[in-house]
């Protein structure tokens, strides 16, 4: 390597450090700007920025306004809707560093599901609802006032309601199924889904085993359930370990059946009628997911009012005529009786007493016993 | 004016211009590392960061006011001053803040920043709960290796040798589908790959799906969702990291010393063998070093395109990362991967005792 | 080098057969993806052929979450590559024009982050991130992330397209009279530009493409790749692949272009191509 006879000149030295002096300086200014118009939009007032799961609401479609534009034209509010909310796990993992150190988040409704809920509630990370801008909260079923997971209702309005069961596509099955150990079936082997999502997944197993999980508290009572899991997915019966994306294996026919969500399926059989939704006959987990307004947030009145506005029996209608699962709100029924008749009358959206009686809510667990499901849990799913 | 100055200040203590240079270059790193790595921290991070900007100043000073002799031997140091810091900030800081949150645990369940408590149980765990991940990562890495070479070394010697002056448009060729996004890259594979898709149906036809089921590279008549699915992506995403270094040392191979050889031996085949193929070794061990390590560590390839018992050790660092919240025992386990890959490089160069990687 | 034995002949169509057959084989899926920009699917998910298409070419657009995270990703590009090139190319210059102690140790470590594997890279950093209160997970530490492995890149490429640089041309220039700083911006500077905008326009690429790295470190801001993966459990829409069909034509039209500059430029400064 050559190296020249004379140096740089020292107006050149000057100049050189000048210019990286002023890079160090000024780059923590840039950076600092540029993160500070990173997506969402949850700014000023008079603004709104939801995150929610995928295929929730019902979205404009041509002429038919969705709810959020519904919303946004009778409060005046700027709503952003998103749906970023993929897997209650990846969310708190994403949430925590900002949350847990006293940090705000930029949405200001998020929809956990209600274990999920439970927890960011435990951990004072949740702003209290301002229930007296929320009117429409009166028309709240019952039968999820005042649950484990929020025992004074002051911190979670629920969004929707479903069940987790056995979704199957009859031509790829050949058969109708009934059962919980119809996942089991060796003749579909490599074929079976099952979800990421630990409660849904270890309860149906559990109903099968003839254990109700609403009454758990130890991971021993659990044992079983998990030794099924970890049989079948080293048998390679399991293809996939899925969240919402069972959805078009199913369809396809690539999963002959896979534990999925009661909405969700519903969707797609309108599409494709080789697709069905069973409640097992030993039963299925019943979950909702809810409104929660994080810690820090800066609209609050304006996620109120969206809160109230999605539980008028008129709005909620139309949300659930979409997504097809239950709703929380009163007198939806009647409402969705006149959008779709045949709707109304759906066990599955408006499940009566007997019905009812065969969905079982997951166990509130205490943290320790949670750790040990999950973790048990995490390593039989491969991750 | 002031040289003699400083050159008799030099002449004092005795240090050349270039160890002053390379001192405040490692200095200004080790402060920034110290930051960074938190070795310090508050008040007296900040007096560090003040002694950096004065070391600095002071090779500035050096540069500037010295012979033309000084801003020689000075200048390297002063252009490599801001890279410097930022590696030492940004990659070696993290190195230790990685080892450091690999011996930690967290005091509560939900704890965002784990202690420091010497937990060696965490090395325990990433070995005794996730061992089989480390097996299928290296196992799934080495054969996708090996295909790779299989497959790349071909391609480059016909570019090399035949390419003639098409040589440079067959590279582009080569490297023009790694512009599309790694990501949709794997995903178009799903699409490839899929039950209902073009290769099954064609193995359908052919009846060969037999004879691949007993082969263990299909499963119940699905070619995807399986490790050879795995194993394929593997391989076709890290294939030009073969292909080029492959290609760099066998074009620097003159055509003249195989026509020699032809000429002793007589055979295409032994000139080959004899001649060709030691002299590009090089390349197959840069070329091996560029596919199996990255390929180790990988974990888009075995979420798309495998199942449940296929998972690698990247999947396992993700899900306890990103989802399971754990970050103790993730970094000891990628603390663990890259101590690995780091011994089987050293034994690797051992063996072949080349050193040059640029 | 002609074998004119039969078996040799063989052997030579056969090794030009397989590699036909490799070429093939790299371009298998590029070819799905372009195919695909133009399918309808029926569901969520583009991964079955339904029917042609040219609604998702002429409203490409339509998603906005991905277009947004695609022009985050080219944000992201940018600014990091701007800082990679600055840096990188100072040690390369530093590396190739200086012969000066410590720099064997300084080759090693720059060659260490390229030899690391990027999930550790990943996770590392975000330990780094995560210990602080200074920058919080979002665009900055997705830029700092990228910036980090690409000067190491960009390093050692200019490094390598600038190993051939006659230096004495530097002294030829001051012997005639050019001040030192003159002599780099109006010879060594042009002289070595190409191989400077070759490495950062490979650097854009990387940062473009990163997922491993910036899926540790990105928090909730969401680039190309991460709209994708995240999406890609719900839907898979052709958006992505016209999105990527257009970042792939335009690569390889700057590429062509830069190579047929490249050529005419040599021409002219009198070497043969």
């Amino acid at each position: 390597m050559n190296t020249p006879k004379r140096g740089f000149s020292r107006r050149e030295l000057l100049i050189r450090s000048g210019v990286v002096g002023a890079a160090g300086l000024s780059l923590p200014a840039i950076l600092a700007a540029c993160g500070g118009d990173d997506g969402g939009s949850g700014g000023g007032a008079g603004e709104l920025l939801i995150e929610n799961w995928p295929e929730y609401i019902d979205l404009t479609e041509g002429d038919v306004l969705g709810t959020i534009d519904r919303f946004i034209a009778a409060s005046g509010v700027k709503t952003t809707y998103s749906e970023a909310y993929n897997d209650n796990l990846e969310y708190f993992a994403k949430i925590q560093p900002l949350l847990g150190t006293g940090k705000a988040i930029e949405p200001d409704i998020i929809m956990p599901t209600q274990w999920m809920a439970g927890r960011l509630r435990k951990l004072g990370w949740l702003e209290k609802l301002p229930t007296d801008k929320v009117p429409n909260a009166k028309n709240l079923e019952d039968a999820f006032k005042n649950p484990p997971s929020d025992p004074t209702g002051e911190y979670s309005l629920p969004w929707q309601s479903g069940i987790a069961g056995i979704a199957y596509n009859i031509d790829a099955t050949g058969r109708e199924l009934k059962s919980i150990a119809d996942l089991f079936d060796p003749a579909f082997k490599g074929k079976i889904g099952m979800l990421t999502e630990m409660r849904d997944t270890v309860g149906l197993l559990l109903l099968g085993l003839g254990i109700n999980p609403s009454n758990i508290t130890s991971f021993d009572e659990a044992a079983g359930a998990f030794e099924q899991l970890e049989k079948a997915k080293s048998d390679g019966q399991i293809r996939a370990f899925t969240g919402n994306d069972y959805i078009d294996d199913l369809g396809l026919g690539n999963f002959a059946a896979c534990i999925g969500w009661s909405g969700d399926v519903l969707q797609l059989g309108t599409d494709n009628p080789s697709v069905r939704f069973v409640v097992p006959e030993e039963g299925a987990t019943l979950w909702w997911d809810t409104m929660v307004v994080p810690k820090g947030a800066k609209n609050v009145e304006a996620a109120a009012k969206f809160m109230d506005f999605v539980f008028d029996p008129v709005q909620a209608a139309q949300i659930t005529a979409y997504v097809q699962y239950i709703s929380p709100v009163k007198g939806v029924r009647e409402e969705v009786a006149k959008i779709d008749a045949a709707l109304a009358d759906n066990p599955l959206l408006f499940p009566d007493d007997e019905t009812k009686k065969r969905f079982f809510p997951f166990a509130d667990l205490s943290d320790e016993v949670e750790a040990q499901f999950e973790e048990a849990f995490s390593g039989i799913i491969g991750a | 004016m002031t040289a003699p100055v400083v050159s008799r200040v030099r002449s004092l203590t005795g240090v050349s211009s270039e160890r002053v240079g390379l001192l405040s270059l490692v200095l200004v790193g080790v402060a920034l590392l110290s930051v960074g790595a938190r070795w310090v921290s508050g008040p007296i991070a900040l007096l560090v960061l003040v002694l950096a900007a004065l070391v600095v100043v002071g090779w500035i000073t050096l540069a500037v006011l010295g012979s033309p002799e000084t801003k020689r031997a000075l200048a390297p140091y002063g252009l490599l001053k801001p890279g410097s810091m930022w590696l030492a900030l940004f990659y070696l800081a993290p190195l230790w803040t990685l080892l450091k949150s690999s011996l930690s645990a967290k005091k509560t369940r939900f704890d965002v920043f784990p202690t420091f408590s010497w937990e060696f149980s965490n090395y325990g765990k990433a070995f005794s709960d996730f061992g089989p991940q480390f097996g299928r990562a290296f196992l799934y890495a080495g054969i996708a290796t090996l295909l790779t070479i299989l497959i790349g070394y071909p391609i480059a010697y016909v570019i090399a040798f035949r390419g003639g002056k098409y040589r440079n448009i067959l590279l582009g060729l080569v490297v023009i589908p790694f512009f599309t996004s790694y990501l949709i890259r794997t995903i178009a594979w799903t699409s490839i790959l899929a039950d209902s898709g073009p290769v099954v149906n064609i193995l359908d036809s052919l009846s060969l799906t037999g004879v691949l089921e007993s082969l263990n590279v299909m499963d119940n008549g699905k070619l995807i969702n399986t490790p050879a699915a795995v194993i394929g992506g593997l391989t076709y995403n890290f294939l030009p990291f073969m292909i080029l270094p492959i290609y760099v040392s066998l074009e620097k191979i003159d055509i003249r010393l195989v026509d020699a050889a032809q000429d002793l031996y007589s055979s295409a085949a032994r000139a080959f063998r004899k001649v060709v193929v030691p002299l590009s070794i090089p390349g197959v061990f840069a070329g091996t070093l560029l596919t199996f390590i990255p390929a180790a560590g990988d974990f888009v390839n075995a979420q798309f395109l495998g199942n449940p018992n296929t998972t690698m050790i990247g999947n396992s660092i993700q899900d306890q990362f990103l989802r399971q919240n754990n970050y103790p025992v993730a970094s000891a386990m990628s603390f663990v991967l890259m101590a690995i890959i780091t011994v089987l490089v050293i034994v690797y160069s051992r063996f072949f005792g080349t050193d040059d990687l640029a | 080098m002609s074998v004119t034995t039969k078996r040799g002949r063989v052997g030579r169509i056969a090794l030009n057969v397989f590699a036909g057959f490799g070429f093939v084989y790299l371009f298998l899926p590029i070819a799905f993806i372009v195919a695909f920009s133009f399918n309808q699917p029926k569901g969520k998910f583009n991964i079955v052929w339904q029917k042609f298409t040219l609604e998702n070419w002429t409203d490409p657009f339509s998603d906005t979450a991905l277009t947004d995270a695609f022009v985050t990703s080219l944000q992201i590009a940018a600014v990091s590559t701007l800082i990679a090139t600055f840096l990188g190319s100072m040690i390369a210059i530093a590396l190739s024009r200086y012969r000066f102690r410590g720099s064997a140790a300084y080759n090693f470590l720059l060659v260490l982050p390229l030899t690391t594997p990027e999930i550790v890279l990943g996770s590392s950093l975000a330990t780094l991130f995560l210990g602080q209160s200074v920058v919080d997970f979002g665009f900055a530490t997705i830029v700092i992330a990228h910036a980090m492995f690409q000067v190491s890149f960009v390093a050692l490429t200019v490094r390598a397209r600038i190993r051939g640089f006659d230096w004495t041309l530097e002294q030829a220039a001051q012997d005639l009279g050019a001040s030192p700083m003159r002599t780099f911006w109006k010879v060594t500077f042009p002289l070595i530009l190409p191989g400077i905008l070759a490495a950062s326009l490979l650097a854009f690429a990387l940062s473009l493409d990163d997922f491993i790295i910036t899926f540790f470190n990105a928090g909730s801001t969401l680039t190309f790749p991460l709209r994708i993966f995240g999406a890609s459990r719900v839907e898979l829409p052709p958006q992505i692949n016209v999105l990527a069909t257009v970042i792939l034509v335009v690569t390889v039209g700057i590429m062509a272009v830069g190579s047929v500059l490249g050529q005419r430029r040599r021409r002219r400064l009198g070497q043969t191509a």
